[in-house]
């Protein structure tokens, strides 16, 4: 396929009036699974959530397409709709609203988006069960309020089953190991590797190289005060696990 | 002001007991007339802004009746007002209860006429005393002793408001004996192309005999000009039981005020609401309970969500007199505002006499959580949708109060419309 799946031209974004993204430049083509790495406060949640299109992530100059399309124009319903997901850093507890019936709406709004016929209770309920045991999610908690009295690592497979009932064209996972021990990142890795193919995309986001173990990336990128400084393949990760990412920081001071 | 008194006449009649009663509204309506922002019981809510056009009572005189048929979700009973006027043929009344106009009861069964305006007091109520001085439109429900009914009866309130600025006025007396059960629903609603404004004015006084339980629920749905005032009264005898649900969502100015007397040991009132408007709207709750007797319970739940430029109002009042220890007072109010312009006022009134006793109160102001919004959002839900689900969530709860699965149902099914269009 000819045109990236994701193309940003040197962003520049805002959060509060504050400048945190600072000329970022990415391309990811369909197939590929690219992981951003950076310290503490480089601004990787930000551009997640400028991407995503969080209320107050504003984006200052710069072009970002998704499949060809402009991403700003479009919604974060929308963003959704054709296919982008975030996975996030700290998952939203919604109380009163059970995961079923959240998921459900999600499914068929993205479904119906498509123009494809939306899913009855049982065809759904028949979905999210069939997922949720390859992910060992217990049945029970699909009934309960989202993310609501979740332990770290529930939250974290919850993000994982959206992700694979949903299908997304490209997945960003922002700290999806954070909070999680061994085996549930396990799990986790395992459930979104198995969702990755030719025909869609990943972005990572982590601080951490652990996570890296599991999902194999084909580019990793520093990402410190803004942009990306650095490029190189799976075996910077390490590079950066070893040394840390000092001399990037120091490099703009 | 501007509700137009002189054809009282119209339904005066011969019995000087009931000429005497509608006079007495009659003259406290005159000398209180239409509360305004120095009303301190309705300071927020501000009524006279909403009766600046002359309103005309209207009864069955000069009012024509429809045959139109509402219905509600769920098997039940009906009784069918028609712009105020009781319909007999239209309605299905239960066997076993008594329910005949109000104007009939009065007439011929002169013992029941203690009860009428027994829990009312004109000079407290100004919309009450109007609707004394009109007394003609409604019914009396009769429950006889150790009855038991599981359906609900429905009492629909459907106004096509042939004419503009019409004032509809119902009078009701629910009288249960010791040790029956019966759930009643109402649900106001109206001709879906309707422009003109109109009034509801709507009294009901029930008595709660020892051991008996009035399930009360109600879906307010008046017109979007329409004003709607609702006094209900109940007095709660031994080991007896009040339960009372509303929804408010309709009409530009609504009241819906709840007065109980817990008047003997064991007496219950568990009253919960929930309000959600936007536009222009005003809409109003209003409370008031009497613990008169010791080991008497209240507790509320009211939870509003306003939008738009509208304004909700609670007022929440619970009364421990000296002697009445060993009571328990609940009072909780939770709002949602929707938008920088809506409005919410709160008043809780505490006024506690007795030592010995449980009381509580409290009331929370929100905004919808907009990390919530976007979570759903990024998983493709529409932005009002998303809304929506939220709303319907935080109102879960007190919708929970209701104890009838179906009637739950049909009230979450009356949630779904048009607040966020």
């Amino acid at each position: 396929m000819t045109t990236p799946l994701l193309e940003i031209e040197d962003l520049y974004a805002k959060v509060d009036g504050k400048e945190i993204i600072k000329g970022f430049n990415l391309t990811i083509n369909y197939g590929e699974i690219h992981a951003i790495m950076g310290p503490n406060g480089a601004g990787k949640s930000t551009l997640s959530n400028v991407l995503c299109g969080k209320p107050g992530y504003e984006a200052t100059s710069g072009t970002v397409r998704f499949k060809g399309k402009d991403l700003f124009s479009l919604s974060p319903e929308e963003r959704a709709c054709e296919g982008l997901f975030l996975s996030m850093q700290y998952p939203v507890e919604i109380p009163g609203v059970p995961v079923t019936s959240f998921l459900k709406h999600s499914v068929n709004a993205i479904r119906s988006y498509r123009g494809e016929p939306e899913l009855d209770t049982m065809e759904f309920i028949k979905m999210v069960r069939a997922e949720g045991k390859k992910l060992g999610l217990d049945a029970e908690m699909i009934k309960r309020a989202v993310n609501v009295g979740f332990s770290g690592g529930e939250k974290k497979r919850l993000e994982t089953l959206q992700m694979s009932v949903l299908k997304p064209v490209l997945a960003i996972l922002d700290e999806a190991d954070s909070g999680l021990d061994i085996d549930a990142l396990r799990v986790v890795a395992e459930g979104v590797n198995s969702l990755h193919t030719k025909q869609n995309g990943l972005l990572i986001i982590t601080h951490y190289q652990r996570l890296l173990n599991y999902i194999v990336p084909d580019f990793v990128h520093v990402y410190a005060d803004g942009k990306i400084v650095k490029t190189g393949s799976k075996e910077l990760a390490l590079e950066l696990e070893e040394k840390g990412y000092a001399e990037f920081v120091k490099e703009k001071e | 002001m501007t509700i137009q008194l002189e054809n009282i006449a119209l339904i005066s009649n011969d019995l000087p007991w009931l000429h005497n009663l509608r006079e007495q509204g009659l003259l406290s309506y005159k000398k209180y007339g239409i509360p305004t922002a120095k009303t301190e019981n309705w300071k927020y809510t501000k009524p006279n802004r909403f009766f600046e056009q002359n309103f005309t009572p209207v009864s069955r005189g000069n009012n024509v009746l429809g045959n139109s048929s509402v219905t509600v979700p769920f098997d039940c009973y009906y009784v069918y007002f028609e712009n105020g006027v009781f319909n007999p043929h239209l309605s299905n009344l239960p066997q076993g209860i008594e329910i005949i106009p109000i104007i009939e009861a009065i007439m011929f069964q002169p013992n029941i006429r203690d009860k009428i305006g027994a829990l009312v007091d004109v000079d407290k109520y100004p919309f009450a005393a109007l609707n004394t001085a009109y007394l003609n439109e409604g019914i009396y429900l009769h429950v006889d002793s150790n009855v038991d009914i599981s359906k609900p009866i429905v009492f629909i309130y459907h106004t096509t408001a042939l004419n503009n600025a019409e004032l509809y006025n119902v009078r009701n007396l629910i009288v249960i004996d010791s040790n029956s059960s019966i759930k009643i629903a109402e649900l106001y609603c109206y001709d879906g192309v309707i422009k003109s404004s109109y009034v509801i004015n709507v009294v009901n006084e029930m008595f709660i005999a020892n051991d008996a339980k009035l399930y009360h629920y109600k879906v307010q749905n008046d017109a979007f000009k329409a004003g709607h005032i609702t006094f209900n009264a109940a007095k709660v005898c031994r080991n007896g039981k009040y339960n009372s649900f509303c929804l408010q969502k309709g009409a530009d100015m609504a009241r819906h005020e709840t007065k109980v007397f817990l008047s003997e040991e064991g007496a219950i009132a568990d009253i919960n609401g929930a309000y959600l408007m936007n536009g222009w709207a005003t809409i109003d709750i209003t409370t008031d309970i009497e613990h008169q007797k010791p080991h008497t319970i209240s507790s509320q739940l009211i939870k509003g969500v306003v939008g738009g430029q509208a304004k909700g109002v609670f007022q929440g009042k619970i009364h421990i007199a000296p002697n009445a220890i060993k009571t328990e007072g609940y009072q909780l109010h939770k709002a949602m505002l929707l938008s920088d312009d809506a409005e919410i006022d709160v008043k809780p009134e505490l006024e506690i006499y007795a030592d010995d006793v449980k009381c509580s109160h409290g009331s929370a102001c929100g905004e919808l959580d907009q990390d919530q919004l976007f979570y759903m959002r990024s998983r493709g839900i529409k932005e009002d949708v998303a809304k929506q689900l939220l709303i319907d969530a935080y109102l879960n709860d007190v919708i929970a109060k209701v104890d009838d699965e179906k009637i739950q149902d049909w009230i979450k099914l009356s949630l779904k419309d048009d607040l966020l269009k």
